[in-house]
């Protein structure tokens, strides 16, 4: 059940994910893995990085969600 | 409707988990029911390889289980759902007794409770991404609205009634602290009488074989948790306490409740190939690590029977890395641990491969395919 | 204003709408195809939304400066209804169709994360209609003596289909590996 207390994370909804990598490109913390599809390496800095917004904004497919904060953003 | 303050109580004394494989806290689920009014599925589907302990519930404890399914929906608005696979004798009993059954088809992850979720609702038995756990609502995976269902393994709802019935008390005085309670195991594979059989945390897994005629002198190997689970050697078996503290070390964990003693009469890479080829075939196909992971696992472990090579086991090292975590289910998760788990116990036995000299090779028919 | 810059500019918003509708279609097919690097893909996504925008901007003033010209009787109403216009309400109307489909685009996409996945995705292939609806009916009215805005018009026409050929063609690896797994049995 989400909280406030705990840092915000990113998620990927691997369903949703269609392996564009738009995110690896905007984000330090992910890469890609052999098909391309992302690796987050550490989701609570890649929520709190500069570029998070945008690459939540510009999956192609929606498929990036933070959660444990605030933000409810995304289909839920 | 007021929620029964005293059976969360008593949950929460008791500390009963869930007894389907992933143990979250039986009490913390059937809170976050009673506050949305959730819908319930009852899991009696033994999903996992080799796992007969839903059916044993089904089959001798059912006034039980129907009473402990009333206790976690009681209000006539909340659908109670049993669920089981098609054909099984489970489903045929549970229909029997004008329970209101979903039939689940014959796929590995269908048993997952976002993919009964899923079914319930009239989509596909297949798992959904948990932006919202399911006790809550959210979306599956065609968007679809999700009504709040909570989905508990058969054996939990059991133990429900029961530790309404005969008080938390009883049910800490067996099992651990930490893994309190009875609870049923079912114990197949290379043994004389494979069996289900009641036990609790704590004891040492000589014992579970025992009643199950005793581990065969010449088994090799045991497998605790299937395919998501596993593996010790006979010796480690036999030292071992049934107990995820105990099992830890191994990489095991107590899980759905499954101990599989493999066949010692067959190479175990190829029986270990047989586990990994079925999990390629039986991804849900909608999480890209899973859909092309899993057969590249498959593919690198075919490699490594072949030539026991180092780059091969490379290879199979960076694919089985490459799944935990990252499917909408813990089916990627589980066949990572299951790999490296077999890369472990059956090193010896690679070292074989790698001088073409497999032991099993004087046995008749061993096709290194 | 006098009519004739209103005409003037009617076709000429006109014109460069379907070059950036064009260039939106493209775009989505370029998305939906064979997966390209992963920076190309951040680009053509924010490309495809913001030129989108910009489109919007050049249809308001052609439908505004082709209704309100007057030499010629369209109507308000003929905007979204299609085939009630006064004059030529065959091409006029295929018009109207397409604006109805690309507010329903619009709308679907801006409130994309409120809605089931599978409702965006099936409006979002009303842009398959929508995109040979505005060709034609911009071919059909006010190019026929222009031949500097009909070729630009037929340009639009042949790169986009072009891309749309090859989009029908290759699948990405991910589309089809979901497709066959769905064969399978799963209720």
């Amino acid at each position: 059940m989400p909280t406030r207390e705990r840092a915000a994370e990113l998620r990927v909804d691997r369903v949703a994910c269609t392996g564009h990598g738009a995110c690896a490109a905007l984000l330090d913390r992910v890469r890609l893995d052999d098909w391309g599809y992302p690796i987050v390496e550490d989701a609570v800095a890649a929520a709190a990085s500069r570029d998070v917004d945008a690459a939540l904004a510009l999956c192609p497919a929606r498929a990036l969600y933070l959660t444990g904060s605030l933000r409810l953003t995304r289909r839920s | 409707m007021r929620p029964n303050a005293k059976l969360l109580d008593d949950l929460t004394a008791a500390g009963l988990t869930g007894r389907g494989g992933a143990a979250f806290s039986t009490g913390i689920k059937v809170r976050a029911a009673f506050r949305n009014r959730a819908d319930l599925i009852v899991n009696a589907c033994d999903g996992e390889i080799g796992a007969s302990k839903d059916a044993v519930v089904v089959a001798a404890h059912l006034d039980e289980l129907i009473r402990g399914a009333e206790l976690v929906a009681p209000h006539y608005r909340q659908r109670v759902l049993f669920a089981a696979h098609r054909g099984s004798p489970t489903l045929a009993q549970l229909a029997d007794a004008r329970l209101e059954v979903l039939a689940v088809p014959h796929r590995y992850v269908s048993s997952e409770a976002s993919a009964l979720v899923s079914l319930a609702q009239g989509g596909l038995g297949r798992p959904f991404a948990k932006r919202v756990d399911p006790v809550d609502g959210g979306r599956d995976s065609t968007g679809r609205r999700v009504h709040p269902t909570v989905v508990l393994n058969a054996e939990t709802v059991w133990r429900v009634a029961q530790i309404a019935q005969h008080g938390p008390g009883w049910f800490r005085a067996r099992g651990t602290h930490a893994e309190p309670g009875p609870r049923l195991a079912t114990v197949t594979g290379y043994l004389s009488r494979p069996t289900v059989v009641e036990t609790e945390a704590g004891v040492p897994l000589r014992e579970l074989l025992d009643a199950a005629g005793g581990l065969p002198g010449d088994a090799r190997s045991v497998l605790i948790g299937g395919l998501g689970g596993a593996f010790l050697t006979a010796d480690e078996a036999l030292g071992v306490r049934w107990s995820t503290d105990d099992l830890r070390r191994y990489g095991a964990a107590l899980g759905p409740g499954v101990v599989t003693v493999l066949d010692p009469t067959r190479c175990p890479l190829d029986i270990v190939g047989e586990f990994l080829d079925y999990a390629a075939g039986e991804t849900a196909g909608q999480c890209g690590p899973c859909m092309f992971g899993l057969p590249a696992v498959a593919t690198a472990w075919r490699q490594l029977r072949r030539s026991g090579s180092d780059a091969a086991l490379g290879e199979l090292r960076r694919h089985l890395g490459l799944l935990p975590g990252r499917g909408a289910c813990a089916f990627p998760t589980g066949v990572a641990r299951f790999g490296t788990s077999a890369l472990r116990v059956f090193a010896g036995h690679v070292e074989q491969h790698r001088a073409g000299a497999c032991s099993y090779r004087r046995e008749a028919a061993h096709a290194h395919a | 204003m006098t009519s004739e810059l209103l005409w003037y500019a009617s076709r000429a918003t006109g014109v460069a709408s379907i070059v950036l509708l064009t260039a939106i279609v493209v775009l989505g097919t370029l998305l939906s195809g064979r997966r390209a690097r992963p920076a190309t893909a951040a680009v053509r996504t924010a490309l495809h939304r913001w030129l989108s925008l910009g489109m919007v901007v050049f249809l308001v003033v052609h439908i505004v400066t082709a209704v309100s010209e007057g030499f010629v009787k369209i109507g308000w109403l003929a905007v979204v209804v299609p085939f009630v216009s006064g004059w030529q309400p065959g091409w006029v109307g295929l018009g109207a169709l397409a604006v109805d489909l690309m507010v329903a685009l619009l709308v679907t996409s801006w409130l994309r994360p409120r809605l089931p996945e599978r409702a965006w995705r099936a409006v979002h292939w009303a842009a398959y209609a929508l995109w040979p609806l505005a060709l034609v009916h911009g071919l059909m009215l006010g190019t026929a003596n222009e031949p500097v805005l009909r070729g630009v018009t037929i340009a639009c026409a042949a790169a986009g289909a072009s891309f749309v050929a090859w989009r029908s063609l290759s699948s990405p690896a991910d589309r089809n590996r979901r497709r066959d797994v769905l064969a399978g049995e799963w209720s």
